[in-house]
């Protein structure tokens, strides 16, 4: 699949949004994204983790067009997009589309799903009504929603049924690239199971790519290929997802690891239940220390030093670059000294 | 003896003709010291067990209980005064979001004082400086770097953790007997949650607390509790210590949302989900709440309510719990469920 063309190309995209300060201060530079590179083939699912404010969504807005990143080049489908004009930008969105992540959010609750449905089809394509109409319910057929559900409104429907909605609506034009932006943090456990199922089996059937963006690193571990970790606004490690879970690099993406809850620890090590034994209440579980920092203030040198278990001082002064180490690209200067 | 013991507790809402029943009948104890896990989906009566326990449902929800004794003290028949004597001191509260449960118009000194003005020694109650000595002493204990800066912000200053942190304090800030915590780290970064999380079980062991930790993320309980309650619907579906609930869990329901963890279907492409979805008001069944859901499902569950039955705790309420290879038991059999299968079609 590598040797094809890339669907997605991204190469050290930036995005800074300058922030007021109040009328006698100068503006400030929050540096959302800076310098993320990163490639996605066709029907591939690489997934983006991190903590809030780490610029996960800024990377959803770049992709989808929505917003024209500050530097960098992005290529999408071999056709640059950071300079694009406006006429190709809109013939480019229909093959990039987004399902949000709260499904309560996202649908205007004034409209029939019929009608949300349709809207992409009729800003996008020249198809009738009775056209788009039978779009809309052989989609809905694929998203597993009943006819009738087609003159309801979202209301109407529970948290697990909307998403289905909501996926539905971003399918409509056949995208090659769905960005999914924490799609499934809003749904309970049962339901999270049937949406990113759903999400799997479209996938296989109509060979779309996923970039998912999700802070829950189990859900990532089921549904991705490949793995970008990212910390204020860098791509700390970036590689398959069997050789990020096994050996995990970069201390951030070790201490994540560390931090999620597990049900039997010792089994999501190995990846086969070894042991039915559940760790003995009250185990000191925090890896790491702190918050992470606010981007507007961004320390010198690695962002992640200030709660690095590893950091030494060369970290507090040169910022690590990403480099390859075995599989992955990782961004450490310690990388290769800290034992795996 | 338990230091919270409750029967029957049954919460309703709407109206007495036609009420929306948000917890069914629960039973409930907990040891002076013990963390009680009690977990379940949205909908199925977590918080409002909580608020219950709490004496913070309002008019029109209806709290009746058998029994709710908490420190050998009927909760139910407290006056007003005395209920509000004891919620916030001997039973405290920390809520999901942080943020949104601080008042954003109040310093982090005047909300950690204020607890110690309603509730703090007589001592505390008489003396300003004594009980701003106390607040800045209770954000060391919790943690907060630059305790004496903090005092002085407001919630907006503050991170999500650290606004946890602050409602850590106050909750603790009187030595409560018993800690609920409802969804303490849902809004909450994974790094955060888990240092918030073992902040919690730090105290909790320093000083005897007796913590419910309620949540809907199984893994955080399997980590913490010695006992959990799993609700479903309004109703106990299953209680037991933690490692057998983990284990060899007995209720369908149970069962399937272990199934349905990522964590569970490493080597599988599909998740085992659970079809359908929770009923609501209007569309609960008849029988065993679970049975449209239920993968073992016969005709006897869409009729016949199962009652919370097994030794003393360990409970199930379901007519054929599971055993330990996941098969049905008394008189389960594949062809009556094939015939109930054929009934409801």
């Amino acid at each position: 699949m590598s040797a094809a063309a890339p669907l997605l190309e991204v190469d050290r995209l930036a995005r800074h949004y300058a922030v007021s300060r109040g009328a006698f201060r100068a503006k400030a530079v929050v540096r959302a994204l800076d310098g993320v590179s990163f490639t996605v083939h066709a029907g591939e699912t690489l997934a983006v983790v991190g903590e809030s404010g780490c610029g996960k969504s800024t990377l959803a807005r770049q992709v989808t067009m929505i917003e024209r990143p500050t530097s960098g080049a992005m290529k999408i489908d071999g056709i640059d997009v950071v300079d694009a004009d406006k006429a190709t930008l809109k013939r480019l969105r229909p093959t990039v589309q987004m399902v949000f992540q709260n499904p309560y959010a996202s649908l205007n609750p004034r409209k029939k799903v019929g009608t949300l449905l349709e809207e992409p089809l009729a800003i996008n394509a020249a198809l009738g009504t009775a056209a788009r109409r039978a779009a809309a319910q052989a989609m809905m057929a694929k998203v597993g929603l009943r006819p009738e559900h087609y003159r309801r409104y979202p209301h109407m429907f529970s948290g697990g049924q909307r998403q289905r909605i909501a996926v539905a609506r971003a399918l409509m034009l056949h995208p090659k690239l769905v960005v999914a932006d924490e799609p499934v943090s809003a749904l309970d456990v049962s339901i999270q199971a049937q949406v990113l199922n759903l999400m799997m089996d479209l996938q296989q059937e109509m060979g779309i790519a996923y970039l998912f963006i999700s802070h829950n690193l189990q859900v990532v571990r089921h549904i991705a290929d490949a793995i970008a970790v990212m910390y204020l606004g860098k791509i700390v490690e970036y590689g398959p997802k069997a050789d990020v879970f096994a050996r995990p690099a970069h201390p951030y993406t070790r201490s994540l690891l560390a931090s999620t809850p597990r049900l039997r620890r010792d089994a999501s090590r190995t990846g086969t239940p070894v042991s039915t034994t559940v760790d003995a209440p009250g185990r000191a579980r925090a890896a790491i220390r702190g918050e992470p920092p606010s981007p507007l203030s961004q320390p010198s040198g690695c962002a992640f030093h200030k709660r690095c278990p590893y950091a030494i001082e060369r970290c507090r002064i040169e910022v690590p670059p990403l480099e390859p180490l075995g599989a992955v690209l990782v961004a450490c200067h310690r990388a290769a000294d800290i034992d795996r | 003896m338990a230091l919270l013991e409750v029967e029957g507790l049954t919460v309703e809402f709407g109206s007495v003709a036609t009420p929306l029943t948000a917890v069914d009948d629960v039973d409930l104890s907990i040891d002076a010291g013990e963390i009680v896990g009690c977990v379940g989906e949205s909908g199925s009566g977590k918080s409002v067990t909580a608020l219950a326990l709490m004496g913070l449902v309002d008019f029109p929800g209806r709290v009746r209980a058998r029994r709710m004794v908490f420190d050998g003290r009927e909760l139910l028949s407290l006056s007003d005064a005395e209920r509000r004597a004891l919620t916030g001191k001997d039973i405290a509260m920390i809520f999901q979001d942080p943020l949104a449960s601080l008042n954003p118009c109040f310093s982090v000194a005047f909300q950690l004082t204020e607890t110690l003005r309603m509730h703090g020694t007589p001592e505390e109650r008489g003396s300003a400086r004594l009980r701003r000595a106390r607040a800045l002493e209770l954000l060391q204990q919790v943690e907060i770097p630059d305790p004496t800066a903090r005092l002085a912000a407001f919630p907006h200053q503050l991170s999500g953790g650290m606004a946890q942190r602050v409602m850590i304090a106050m909750a603790i800030a009187c030595n409560p007997r018993l800690l609920i915590a409802d969804e303490p780290t849902t809004a909450l970064d994974v790094t955060v949650q888990a240092q918030v999380l073992d902040l919690l079980l730090r105290l909790q062991q320093e000083r005897g607390m007796a913590l419910l930790l309620i949540t809907h993320d199984l893994a955080v309980v399997a980590e913490t509790a010695q006992r959990v309650i799993v609700m479903y619907a309004g109703e106990q579906v299953e209680t037991g210590p933690v490692p057998e609930i983990f284990d060899t869990p007995q209720h369908p329901y149970t069962r399937a949302l272990l199934d349905a963890l990522p964590e569970h279907n490493l080597d599988r492409a599909r998740l085992k989900a659970i079809p359908g979805v929770v009923p609501g008001q209007y569309d609960r069944p008849a029988g065993c709440l679970l049975s449209p859901r239920c993968d073992f499902a016969l005709a006897r569950c869409s009729i016949d309510r199962p009652p919370l039955d097994g030794p003393a705790g360990r409970k199930v309420r379901c007519h054929f719990a599971l055993d330990a290879a996941g098969r049905p038991t008394h008189g389960w059999s594949e062809e009556a469920a094939a015939g109930a299968v054929a009934d409801t079609r």
